[in-house]
């Protein structure tokens, strides 16, 4: 088996994709990191699709939520299992196939080497990657950078990209409890509070009518931002 | 009495019957139900109360008071069930969380 460029063998890192009714592209999504050999944890966040079915023909650890409980709870359940499985570095990666599989060994680096607990996929880092990005969403990310730092403290190029590489001790500290797309932000409170180090890299994302379809709306950034005021309320 | 009492007394008196017979609730609880139902059926039979609390609170119109304390009270309520939601919520996931990884299908399988 081929060792990644951080000299780690791809069956110890645990990429989690977190899936709800991606029954069209989650094959296309996957076939990639399985070629690559690494471990991958789907867990099907109670598709009505038939993504669990499609799940049976892959060579993956598969995972169902019998109801759908939101983005965060999936990530959270593949993290729990991942760590049980012997995971020594976790990636988050999206179902909607809007990641490049290769960019998980750019993220790996910094954290295999010990630079950084936690590595963060970035999309404004390089401009030919900014470039990707619709104008409409560049607008509505860049707004989120700024009321993400103004929630968490952290002042990052890119608040909510789902590409992420985690170290084994960082996955063990996190506990997400967002369940919903709110866990982005969460998840960053919970690197400050535990004085993760962080380490940020340029990634690419693919932005098809079928991501975009999936992405965010405005009004749900909306909600996130209630979401997580009123967590702060009731801790 | 006047029609609009027929209507409001009764109300809250089966109100009461189905809340005191109906819900298991904590003893501070069902004490702040009852205050609650014995201050609005005498605020029913003797409006001009509402009227006299108003003025010594500064507030004026009785009925300018009684929609503020709807409000605060309003929004207590939407919180209170809101943290309960949320308290489910959890519960609920770790019930699916927890099935889902002992049905956890390996590769290999």
């Amino acid at each position: 088996m081929a060792e990644t460029g951080a000299g780690i063998p791809p069956k110890d890192i645990f990429v989690i994709v977190p899936a709800h009714n991606e029954g069209e592209v989650l094959a296309a999504t996957l076939k990639p990191l399985l070629q690559a050999s690494y471990s991958v944890v789907v867990v099907d966040d109670g598709s009505k699709d038939g993504t669990w079915q499609i799940l049976a023909k892959m060579p993956v650890y598969a995972l169902r939520h019998p109801v759908n409980l939101g983005q965060g709870a999936a990530l959270q359940t593949g993290m729990t299992f991942a760590l049980r499985k012997g995971a020594r570095f976790l990636a988050h990666f999206d179902a909607d196939g809007q990641h490049r599989p290769q960019d998980i060994a750019a993220l790996l680096e910094p954290v295999a080497n010990g630079e950084a607990d936690v590595a963060l996929g970035s999309r404004f880092l390089r401009s030919l990657d900014e470039r990707e990005v619709p104008l409409g969403r560049r607008i509505i990310l860049k707004t989120a950078i700024v009321v993400n730092a103004l929630l968490t403290g952290l002042w990052l190029s890119d608040a909510h990209n789902g590409l992420r590489v985690l170290s084994r001790e960082a996955a063990a500290q996190i506990h997400l409890r967002e369940n919903g797309y709110a866990h982005a932000s969460e998840i960053m409170i919970q690197i400050r509070h535990l004085k993760l180090r962080i380490a940020e890299r340029p990634v690419r994302v693919h932005y098809s009518r079928y991501t975009r379809a999936k992405g965010q709306s405005l009004w749900n950034a909306f909600n996130i931002v209630i979401d997580l005021l009123l967590r702060r309320v009731f801790k | 009495m006047k029609l609009i009492q027929l209507i409001l007394i009764p109300s809250i008196l089966i109100f009461m019957v189905i809340y005191f017979r109906r819900f298991r609730t904590l003893l501070v609880d069902r004490l702040l139900v009852l205050g609650l139902c014995l201050v609005t059926a005498a605020l029913v039979v003797r409006p001009e109360w509402s009227v006299v609390l108003a003025k010594a609170l500064g507030v004026g119109r009785g009925v300018d008071l009684l929609f503020y304390l709807g409000f605060v009270g309003v929004s207590f309520f939407c919180l209170m069930l809101w943290s309960k939601q949320r308290d489910l919520d959890a519960r609920l996931t770790e019930i699916a969380r927890t099935q889902a990884m002992d049905r956890a299908r390996d590769p290999q399988a």
